[in-house]
């Protein structure tokens, strides 16, 4: 190539160059566009810089330094703009025109049942504590839950608990879980730590503090020189673990069949942490479940010799211990599924 | 049972009031339900006499009364249409306190009025309110009319646990303060027999003598029969008794204050002047004193005469026999029957009175005799001494001495885990004991008749703690090691399952298990196959739920009603089916899906739920588990019901062959039944106990390839009937080694694409993990792929 030929093309590019506005290019696209033209593979400089090389040596040492020059001073003022149009990326957002104002669509996250979340609360405290998890049928026997658990034909405590009866087969719904741990006992010799979670069955008329359906969580232990004292000590760590290291509880004398001596045990109100309000009556005490030493006839009915082995008992209301928990009003909202309902619980990470 | 604190004060040297001893019982195991007062609620009221009487100058119906109260005359204003001179009034003086208020001066139509002569209504009492009060001509003028009615009392509503029958009795509840807080305790005063030798009790014959220990009868000839006195009306008023007449109130009045059930038949309407203890026969029937005619099953424990029931045993008496106004000969029976003969008596008539109440949970048999006696003598004494009464035939076939019970100190803290010293424990076994013996260590405890419920050192070690207080047990964490507790696989898989639905946006429901006859029908289970209810609480919930279905439509229903557009629930729980004499229950799993994945939202999907949501779902939960397979068919047998699902959009899902799971769009008369078909809902079920027997992969960590994948994306053109399933197996079949995955990107029919068919545009990413694929291998693969898809469904690449 001719030198005048090419000092032709440098004088245009250069001009191009010294006229570009930096400013002009408004996005890092468009200077990179900028940048390719004059300095990419093939680009307007790239090309001077490479016809260099064909030029006479005379010509070389007279044009060479000014294409340098041009290059240094394009490089520096891309880089310049490009730092700028880097450092203001967030502005980028407002150009683009979005109103980062507009709501978010929902994340579709389901919700445990309230009882689920209670019982799974209780039942890994329990686990930790040395229980194992058992289960039974809901359809049982008149042996399994009342004949086994001390409560023979005619009892009167049958009237402590108001059963359903299968037409036509000699079965019932389950009253109690504790039908679990004559079936627990019978499969399994002691030491055991049992705990049972599940649904049991009154004949109630359903109302706000009845309901015919509802949950218990039932516990045994059975080993040798189990006492009185050590079923206060283990409901004293659950309930504490459960509802918070303040907790206080309260054993009252009561009466069960299936254990002798019984007690009904109380915690503080959950609601005025016990100064008395209209939740506890003004007592400041809970009524939340009923314990006692396993009563001998009930190791005898599974082959136990109660000289030998003794154990404690106890069953937990879920829906009870939920409703003091989160404060529902009525029994009947746990089986009514309304998602209104359903989605307050388990909400917050707090 | 409603206990009188007055009655109790009768037997106790008790300090406390009526609350502060409420607030007490629980410790020792008695609850009070309730506390209430009872009496004259108001002061300042006194006895008057109304002097004169005018009418008011300013109203015609009321009137001006000059009152006087023996001291000082009053001017009063008084409405009512019965006043009159002369007549003596309860008069609330200025400052009175009475129920509605306290009362102070006031100008009634111009005229002041310094009182107000009082009505029933206005003091709180009972009676006749359409005028004011007039009290008996006698009555003195200036006294206080509360203390005249008698004096306050409040009523404990106490909750006696089913061991103890014996507490069911003002005498009972005495007995038990003064042991368990050292409370004074005195006989009362009985009232003295005389016994006339020459009367003769009517015979009685006992021929059940297990269901019968002990009848103890008396004649009581000459008895005069009318109004009780205002103390044994009071006294059952306040336990909540209606008077009926002097004998039969004596009977209720012995009966709330001891314990022990009585009855009073008319000697006279005795048919043969006998009373026979035996079974009822096949047809009898006896019309009782609550007004209802009982047919009597066949062996029921009855009291008959020679011809007849009279009564039922323990229950109640027969209104044949009943004592009324024309009775002159009372037949007295005090007995014992034994708790299960009376329950089931009770039980098959539905049918409940104080007296089974007792007699069920077990009454003291020594008590009986000494009823007796209590309740003759009243009743002879309310007869003005006109009455003879008959020495007792006591027929005792049942006796039994009561089993002694041999237990230590030791054995007593060994049970409660306590410490307390042996004395402290011998003296709380004493007090509560009828006799004790020491030998050695050993006390021998014979509990006292009323405390049937004592039998074992167990009991012992109840009492002791209930006495000496549970509070000082202590508490201990035990001694045995401390062990690993066992997973329960069917339970933590419940559990894993409902975590994964829920962070898969599904809330979890939890419903009853009982649904109506009619619903049981739409979900085509055979009627042999219904577990059914003998006692059902209504007509809608009369068979045990054979599905998770019909809870979860009448929450969907529930949750539409209240305007929710979209909803995803689902349950995990038992379903029933009987299977002859046994009842199969199965854990299940059940999701209902319905309207939009989410209510309306500028950014969210407007898809409604269907077959590949639920699809979708259940492929997240049994990811990992080995030899799945979704089929189009719905093998019967899985799961309750065939035809619950929309024919054409169901599936199946299956582990080795083993049905798992089924899914699809609900049938629309099912919807239609549950009115949830404004959308069309999904649903599915999984068998929980299928899923725990069914196995998953390895959970070990598996290498990632580190080279590049390939991947091309083929329209093909098939026959809209060729289902994918059949175009990935034959992909699949060619174990092409280098394809890694297939996937569906895009379906279409329509223009471009002949009829009858569709384009599937399919995505095939190879990839090996031990070097890069040359582009030469990818199409190689491609090619193999086109060809078998050629021959096997005559595929084309779509232009």
């Amino acid at each position: 190539m001719a030198t005048s030929d090419w000092l032709v093309a440098f004088e245009k590019t250069a001009a191009a160059i010294g006229a570009w506005d930096p400013a002009a290019a408004a996005t890092l696209d468009a200077l990179e566009a900028v940048r390719l033209e004059f300095l990419g593979r093939s680009g307007r400089l790239t090309e001077a810089l490479k016809g260099l090389k064909d030029l006479p040596l005379e010509d070389r040492k007279l044009h060479g330094p000014k294409a340098q020059a041009a290059r240094a001073d394009l490089e520096e003022r891309l880089a310049r703009r490009r730092a700028e149009l880097e450092s203001r990326g967030d502005r980028s957002l407002e150009d683009a025109g979005v109103d980062a104002t507009l709501p978010a669509p929902p994340q579709l996250r389901g919700r445990l049942h309230p009882l689920t979340l209670m019982a799974a609360e209780m039942t890994g405290i329990l686990r930790l504590m040395g229980f194992s998890v058992a289960e039974g049928p809901l359809v049982e026997t008149d042996w399994y839950n009342f004949g086994a658990l001390n409560i023979p034909e005619h009892h009167p405590a049958r009237d402590m608990q108001d059963t359903f009866y299968l037409k036509d087969l000699p079965r019932l719904l389950r009253t109690h879980t504790s039908p679990v741990q004559i079936r627990t006992m019978e499969k399994t010799k002691p030491p055991l730590k049992i705990i049972c979670p599940g649904r049991v069955f009154r004949h109630d008329q359903v109302d706000a503090t009845h309901s015919a359906v509802f949950h218990q969580v039932e516990g045994l232990a059975v080993d040798r020189g189990v006492t009185f004292a050590d079923l206060k000590g283990t409901l004293e760590v659950f309930m504490k673990t459960l509802l918070g290291p303040s907790t206080r509880i309260r054993f009252r004398p009561s009466y069960f069949p299936f254990t002798e001596p019984s007690a009904e045990v109380d915690v503080n109100c959950l609601l005025c942490g016990g100064k008395g309000c209209p939740v506890c009556k003004q007592s400041g005490w809970l009524e939340l479940l009923g314990a006692g030493v396993v009563n001998p006839a009930v190791l005898k009915a599974v082959g136990l010799d109660p000289e030998e082995w003794s154990g404690y008992a106890f069953g937990i209301g879920i829906e009870r211990l939920a409703i003091m928990k989160y404060r529902i009003p009525d029994i009947r909202y746990f089986y009514e599924n309304d998602l209104r309902f359903l989605g307050q619980f388990d909400e917050s990470v707090l | 049972m409603k206990a009188s604190y007055n009655w109790l004060k009768e037997r106790l040297a008790l300090e406390w009031s009526a609350e502060e001893l409420a607030g007490r019982l629980p410790s020792v195991g008695i609850e009070v339900a309730g506390i209430e007062k009872r009496g004259p609620v108001f002061t300042g009221v006194v006895t008057a006499e109304v002097l004169t009487k005018v009418k008011h100058p300013n109203a015609d119906r009321l009137s001006l009364c000059q009152v006087s109260d023996g001291a000082k005359t009053y001017s009063v204003v008084c409405g009512a249409p019965n006043v009159a001179a002369g007549q003596k009034v309860p008069f609330a003086r200025v400052g009175a306190v009475l129920p509605g208020g306290k009362l102070s001066k006031a100008k009634i139509r111009g005229v002041e009025s310094e009182g107000m002569i009082c009505s029933t209504k206005e003091l709180a009492l009972e009676g006749d309110a359409s005028g004011i009060m007039v009290l008996d001509p006698s009555t003195k003028a200036g006294q206080d009319f509360a203390a005249l009615l008698g004096g306050s009392d409040t009523i404990l509503d106490v909750e006696i646990t089913p061991n103890r029958p014996d507490l069911m009795s003002h005498l009972g509840l005495c007995r038990e303060i003064a042991t368990c807080f050292g409370v004074p305790f005195k006989e009362s005063a009985e009232t003295a027999l005389q016994e006339d030798a020459s009367l003769r009790s009517l015979p009685v014959e006992i021929l059940s003598a297990g269901d019968c220990p002990r009848y103890v009868g008396r004649l009581i000839d000459g008895v005069r029969v009318g109004e009780s006195p205002d103390w044994i009306k009071d006294k059952l008023a306040a336990v909540g008794l209606r008077p009926i007449n002097n004998v039969v109130d004596v009977t209720n009045l012995i009966l709330m204050d001891t314990g022990q059930p009585l009855h009073a038949f008319d000697a006279d309407l005795l048919a043969n002047g006998r009373i026979i203890v035996r079974p009822a026969r096949p047809g009898e029937r006896l019309l009782a004193l609550d007004g209802k005619d009982y047919a009597l099953t066949e062996g029921l424990l009855v009291i008959a005469d020679y011809a007849k029931p009279v009564a039922i045993a323990g229950v109640m008496g027969g209104q044949a026999t009943s004592v009324t106004a024309s009775t002159k000969r009372v037949f007295l029976e005090s007995a014992a029957f034994i708790p299960a003969a009376v329950r089931k008596s009770s039980q098959s008539l539905r049918l409940r009175s104080d007296s089974s109440a007792r007699f069920e949970r077990g009454c003291d048999v020594e008590a009986a005799a000494w009823a007796s006696r209590q309740a003759a003598a009243l009743i002879a004494s309310l007869s003005g001494g006109s009455a003879r009464v008959s020495p007792a035939l006591d027929i005792y076939p049942g006796r039994k001495d009561p089993f002694p019970i041999r237990a230590t100190a030791a054995r007593v803290n060994a049970i409660l885990g306590t410490a307390f010293p042996a004395e402290e424990v011998e003296k709380t076994i004493r007090a509560i004991a009828a006799k004790t013996d020491q030998e050695g260590d050993v006390l021998v405890v014979t509990p006292p008749s009323w405390r049937r419920d004592l039998a074992t050192p167990w009991d012992l070690a109840e009492e002791t703690a209930r006495i000496l207080g549970y509070d000082r047990i202590p508490s201990s964490v035990g001694t045995s090691p401390l062990k690993p507790t066992e997973e329960l696989r069917s339970h933590s898989l419940a559990h894993r399952a409902r975590a994964r639905l829920a962070a898969l946006g599904l809330h979890e429901a939890c419903t009853y298990d009982f649904i109506s006859e009619k619903h049981a029908a739409l979900l085509e289970v055979t009627e042999d196959q219904w577990v059914r209810l003998a006692n059902p609480l209504t007509e809608d919930w009369v068979v045990l739920r054979p599905s998770l279905l019909p809870g979860l439509l009448q929450s969907l229903r529930r949750n539409i009603e209240r305007q929710a557009e979209s909803v995803r629930l689902f349950e995990v729980g038992k379903t029933y089916l009987r299977d002859g004499s046994a009842v199969r229950e199965h854990s299940h799993l059940a999701g209902v899906l319905y309207g939009p994945l989410s209510p309306a939202h500028w950014k969210a999907s407007k898809d409604k739920a269907g077959l590949f949501e639920a699809k979708a779902l259940l492929a997240d939960l049994l990811a990992g588990v080995t030899g799945l397979t979704w089929t189009a068919d719905d093998p019967a047998g899985t799961f309750a019901g065939s035809g619950l699902l929309l024919p054409g959009s169901r599936l199946t899902v299956s582990a080795g062959g083993a049905p798992l799971a089924r899914l699809g769009i609900l049938h629309p008369k099912l919807a239609r039944a549950w009115e949830v078909d404004r959308e069309q809902p999904a649903y599915f079920e999984l068998d929980l106990e299928r899923l725990a027997a069914a196995s998953a992969g390895p959970r070990t960590f598996r290498a990632m390839s580190s080279f590049p994948s390939s991947w091309r994306d083929l329209s093909v053109v098939v026959r809209s009937d060729v289902p994918y399933a059949d175009i990935e197996a034959a992909v699949a079949g060619l174990k092409l080694p280098a394809l890694d995955s297939v996937g569906l990107v895009d379906v279409y029919a329509g223009k471009g694409v002949a009829d009858g068919c569709r384009s599937l545009s399919l995505r095939f990413v190879f990839l090996l993990p031990d070097r890069t694929l040359k582009d030469a291998e990818v199409a190689a693969g491609v090619e193999k792929v086109l060809a078998e898809l050629k021959k096997r469904f005559g595929a084309e690449l779509r232009k």
